[in-house]
């Protein structure tokens, strides 16, 4: 049985309107995560502020899901993240549906899993309306080994290629995956030793002494690592090169994109080990070490342990299937937050990816199947679980509501960022402007109608106000301590202690949340 | 038995029977003296053949210093006088005619000629390669006349003998007279407008050929024709194929040529392989003349006439073509051996459109120095990955110079190659498109000498480059037209691929040097000529553009594993400079020299004979 591409695109669509319906339900609801928030902020400073376009456009980082979400505008800037990671994760159905055509392994239960991952994997779930990351890190993913894998069988350059092309957008989705250099290389060594032409027939040991030990073959051994290598990692790292240049050319500095609050996300939403010891909310950081890491990642996804069990393959496909593995061990080495969905959830991607190219039937097909949806369904429940012990807050949020069906009809939920900035709104104009970061405070911004009012960084005026507000801001919305963003904006309650003793300013507070206090200067 | 020189020596033990008999069969089927079958087709040394006329009363006369009576010469044709090898010299006066043989015991050609003279001959033993080169000379006023203006006469739109036309010309003069205009009225938005359309168009280019590389890299392994298919071809049923050699000055280079013809995997006697010569090469005609063993070649001497390119030479070869099919090899080319089996294999297969099939063509000595490995990398992704893209998206594609495979008929009606443009493969590819006729690409490599000289390379480059400006003139002389007779897409390939690879190399040094001197000097001046968004897009289109083009040289490692090469692909932006310098060189010869034809020195590897054909082998397996 195999399903036509009309079908496959029908049930794409289908699964759209199904994110859809669930992202309308978690923003009613109060869920808004932050760096979803983050591009929607960059989209106003991108088509609402005249200067310093090309700063925004070409610093902000990941590239891809800024690019992706300025193409998705037209939907609304709230909206267009959230847009883009749901096609990216029906876009990833599609294709994974397409690819079942290659499966060695039952179709029928192949969809189900398909389906009761995309519809009912609380990570799944999450990639698609939190408007993060995620889906594009999972789509990227996805067709970076598939590229491998239909390269192992085609032994075609075309794929060596794409996947190229692929790790390349996968890097500018998530920096930390820059490591897959590293955890490439067991099975890109591999794979060369088994393009040489050693004594076939023999077993794998003694091909691999005469690889390594005959000094014409360790040569071709060498050049044929050496142009695999290169041919995976020159763009990439061409890409990082180049976007390092423009940085340094553009802001001043070759890391900017990375280390820059204005630029990057990450730099603002990651929750640091000391924060999660300072506060602790749920329980998997106690699982970021080396080893159990990875065995959490695997037991997190059964259908991971089910796609190894059904797998069949050389060593170097093992080392393929396990290279997630090894690039958590490598990015293990310097730990320094905590680890999102993203890096569990890949394992997951790669179950599929396993199954569909690299699965065989064991035993007879009802069992096989029954492996299949037993792993899906564990798996679903696995989610649950991390979602559950998760470190993050808005992780968290997700669970929550995600877990109290009875609170979805609600009323809609007003959340802390929109009434700041239906305040900020109400009193920000040209004559009484409002001094604002969004360092911080980009998710006010997000909310904000129009940035007329606003003393914004990326105006040049604004290291001069932030000197001495009172020159030319009315108000200043400042972060307050509790806030967990308070360190990255200057805009804090410790600088307006200083402004108070050394400018003599007397701010007096004109509207105050849990986290934000807004000041008049005047 | 025919009575003959060669029935004679196999009277005293010098020849066969069984020769004789295969002989026969060839003269037969090509309309040739036996002679000729015989010293063209391998079966007979000249010096072996000389000696036994030396022997039996015959010296051979130096034909080119006698006085020839030209009214007996214009009563022949050429073709006769070339397939009979004989030349009428002068009457005695006494009712005798003098004629000039090449086997001068031929009683039928004798007889012939009698009767055609209606007078008594006497035979003189002259070299067949004298007379050939005297036939040619004599009679070959008319072909080589059609060779250079055939085309210009049926075709005239195609022909590339007016470089530039009158509204070229005045594109040309407004584009340059409005560029310097606005710069005058506003020197700063036009640079930085000219400088960022410009880079934008070199970005874009390199953009669409990794493109095309990419979608050539899916038909990697795909075999147009296996090995099986081979092995089943009857040999009987295989027509016969004619190979043109056009040669200058590659006296060296001819016995290489023999061992490489023999190597082919194709009955001898089918083959029609035609050395083409010019008619000042004395020193290829006496290596010819001085070989130790067979020749299976036939010489043809094309007469002098301008312009003394290639082309010319080969639509003079086209007079005197037996074959269906038909392709042309330089003389330093070690074709894969069952190139001309294959090719006659998927030309059974393809649709009758198809008139043309590109062979790729490699390097046998490309681990020489650095200009040979960059030269080996280009030429691997250009013939293992663009053509196939190309030919998937069905856009015209500009020929290689050698191993390209016509329908013989199709090649005719195509009015043959234009004498007057230096890449003229290229240009005939275009013109097939234009035809609606299609090329394909076979999968089997001829390994060709890697130029590894600079100033040798820059010359041959500067040809090529010179070459594809022409074709891009000749072609665009009515874009309309064009876009109405290979349609949108054929329009945009035929230019990007085309049209803008000299506008690429004419502006790499522009672009480059710009750049760099805001960088390095960063003046004061320059720097208004970069605002921000200038220089962010002049950085992003020299990394991204190198860094590209890097990337589609190290591609071409992959299908033939020179994996070795693969660090070579980082020195591609020092490559380009050289390209730079050679299309600049092809820029001024086409304004001044249009149609003079750089000549590229073959010869130069030190690479032996036996080391190439051991790569030729490695190659094929």
């Amino acid at each position: 049985m195999s399903l036509s591409n009309a079908q496959i695109r029908i049930g794409s669509l289908l699964l759209v309107l199904y994110y859809v319906i669930a992202a309308w339900l978690f923003h009613r609801n109060g869920f808004e995560h932050s760096e979803a928030l983050f591009y929607t902020e960059k989209l106003k400073l991108l088509f609402e502020y005249p200067d310093n376009t090309l700063i925004t456009l070409g610093t902000t980082f990941p590239t891809t899901m800024f690019i992706g979400a300025v193409l998705f505008s037209p939907f609304g800037f709230l909206f267009a993240p959230i847009a883009l990671t749901i096609v990216m994760m029906a876009s990833l159905f599609y294709n994974m549906a397409v690819d079942l055509n290659n499966t060695s392994l039952p179709v029928k239960s192949m969809l189900i899993v398909l389906a009761v991952m995309f519809m009912f994997h609380p990570m799944f779930l999450y990639a698609a309306v939190s408007g993060r990351n995620v889906a594009a890190i999972m789509l990227f993913f996805y067709l970076l080994f598939r590229s491998f894998f239909q390269y192992y069988k085609s032994q075609t350059t075309y794929y060596l290629s794409m996947a190229s092309i692929y790790l390349t957008c996968l890097i500018f989705t998530e920096i930390n995956f820059i490591w897959m250099l590293l955890s490439f290389f067991p099975f890109v060594v591999l794979i060369s030793i088994e393009g040489i032409k050693v004594t076939k027939g023999e077993q794998v040991v003694f091909q691999y002494y005469q690889a390594l030990n005959n000094r014409s073959l360790r040569r071709k051994l060498a050049n044929r690592t050496i142009a695999l290598y290169l041919i995976l990692f020159l763009l990439p790292l061409g890409a990082v090169y180049l976007y390092r240049t423009l940085n340094a050319a553009h802001a001043g500095d070759a890391t900017y994109f990375l280390t820059s609050q204005y630029a990057n996300w990450r730099v603002t939403g990651t929750i640091s080990l000391n924060t999660i010891l300072d506060n602790i909310q749920g329980n998997n950081v106690g699982k970021q070490t080396q080893i159990v890491f990875q065995t959490f990642a695997i037991l997190l996804s059964p259908i991971f342990i089910v796609s190894l069990i059904l797998f069949k393959g050389k060593l170097y496909k093992l080392f393929t299937v396990l290279t997630p593995l090894i690039l958590f061990s490598i990015i293990m080495v310097d730990v320094k937050y905590y680890f999102t969905v993203e890096y569990f959830v890949i394992i997951n991607v790669m179950a599929i990816t396993t199954l569909i190219y690299l699965g065989r039937v064991r035993i007879n097909t009802v069992l096989t199947s029954w492996l299949l949806i037993g792993g899906t369904v564990l798996s679903v429940f696995a989610g649950a679980y991390y979602f559950s012990e998760s470190n993050d807050p808005e992780e968290r949020q997700f669970y929550n509501l995600a877990n109290t069906p009875s609170s979805w009809l609600q009323p809609k939920v007003t959340t802390e960022a929109m009434l700041l900035a239906e305040y900020i709104a109400s009193i920000a104009s040209d004559k009484r402007p409002v001094l604002i970061d969004d360092a911080s405070a980009y998710g006010i911004i997000a909310h904000m109608p129009g940035l007329d009012g606003l003393i914004i960084p990326i105006q040049k005026s604004f290291v001069t106000i932030i000197e001495n507000p009172t020159l030319m801001a009315h108000y200043i919305c400042v972060a307050k301590k509790n806030n967990r963003l308070h360190n990255f904006t200057v805009l804090n309650v410790y600088n307006v202690g200083l402004m108070r003793a050394n400018l003599g300013l007397t701010p007096s507070r004109v509207y105050e949340t849990e986290n934000w206090i807004i000041y008049s200067v005047q | 038995m025919p009575v003959c020189a060669l029935n004679n020596m196999i009277g005293v033990g010098l020849f066969t029977t069984g020769k004789l008999q295969e002989i026969e069969q060839i003269a037969h089927e090509y309309d040739y003296a036996y002679i000729k079958a015989a010293l063209n087709f391998g079966f007979l040394t000249r010096k072996e053949y000389v000696a036994f006329l030396d022997r039996s009363g015959f010296p051979l006369i130096d034909i080119r210093a006698e006085v020839i009576d030209e009214t007996y010469v214009e009563q022949c044709d050429l073709q006769q006088l070339n397939a009979y090898l004989f030349l009428p010299v002068r009457s005695d006066g006494r009712g005798t005619l003098t004629v000039a043989a090449a086997d001068p015991m031929d009683e039928k050609l004798r007889s012939t000629l009698e009767i055609k003279f209606n007078t008594k001959i006497r035979f003189v033993a002259a070299s067949d390669l004298d007379i050939t080169w005297m036939v040619h000379k004599l009679r070959g006023e008319f072909y080589v006349k059609e060779s250079v203006f055939s085309l210009m006469r049926k075709d005239p739109e195609s022909s590339g003998l007016i470089t530039f036309t009158d509204p070229q010309l005045f594109v040309i003069f407004t584009f340059i007279a409005l560029a310097l205009a606005m710069l005058t009225f506003s020197f700063v938005n036009i640079f930085i407008f000219l400088n960022v359309f410009f880079s934008g168009v070199f970005l874009f280019a390199i953009l669409f050929k990794l493109y095309i590389a990419l979608k050539g890299s899916r038909y990697e392994l795909h075999e147009t024709v296996t090995k099986d298919e081979i092995k089943a071809v009857d040999n009987s049923t295989l027509p016969v194929y004619t190979i043109l050699l056009p040669v200058y000055k590659e006296d060296k280079l001819i016995r290489k040529l023999i061992w490489n013809l023999r190597s082919l995997d194709y009955p001898k006697g089918k083959l029609d392989v035609k050395l083409l010569i010019e008619e000042d090469d004395d020193k290829t005609l006496n290596a010819v003349r001085d070989l130790d063993f067979p020749a299976n070649f036939e010489t043809i001497v094309v007469p002098f006439h301008m312009p003394k390119t290639k082309p010319k030479a080969c639509n003079y070869g086209l007079f005197f073509c037996k074959g269906k099919y038909l392709t042309i090899y330089d003389a330093e080319d070690v074709p894969d051996s069952d190139q001309l089996k294959k090719v006659v294999c998927l030309f059974r297969k393809l649709p009758r459109d198809y008139v043309v099939l590109q062979g790729a063509l490699n390097y046998f000595n490309k681990n020489e120095n650095l200009l040979t490995r960059m030269f080996t990398l280009e030429y691997s992704y250009w013939f293992d990955y663009m053509l196939p893209g190309l030919q998937s998206l069905d856009v015209p594609i500009p020929l290689g110079g050698t191993s390209n495979h016509f329908k013989l008929d199709k090649l005719i009606e195509l009015g043959g190659w234009d004498p007057f443009n230096v890449t003229e493969d290229a240009d005939l590819g275009v013109r097939v498109f234009e035809k609606r006729y299609k090329v394909g690409v076979v999968n089997s490599t001829t390994l060709e000498e890697a130029n590894n000289e600079p100033f040798n390379w820059v010359r041959q480059r500067s040809r090529w480059i010179k070459g594809y400006m022409q074709t891009t003139l000749v072609h665009m002389r009515n874009p309309v037209n064009l876009v109405g007779k290979i349609g949108w897409r054929g329009f945009f390939g035929f230019n990007f691929f085309v049209g803008f690879t000299p506008i690429t190399f004419l502006l790499y040094p522009l672009l480059l040097s710009f750049f760099l001197v805001y960088l390095i000097f960063d003046l004061e001046s320059v720097r208004v000529l970069f605002p921000d968004w200038v220089l962010y897009v002049s950085i992003f289109n020299f990394v991204a553009g190198n860094t590209l083009m890097i990337y589609l040289n190290m591609l071409a490692v992959f299908k033939r594993r020179y994996y070795e090469l693969i660090l070579f692909a980082m020195c591609n932006p020092l490559y380009w400079l050289l390209h730079s310098i050679a299309a600049y060189k092809g820029l001024w010869q086409l304004i001044y020299k249009p149609f003079y034809w750089e000549k590229t020195n073959h010869g130069l590897t030190k690479m032996s004979h036996s080391a190439a054909a051991t790569a030729a082998n490695a190659n094929q397996a």
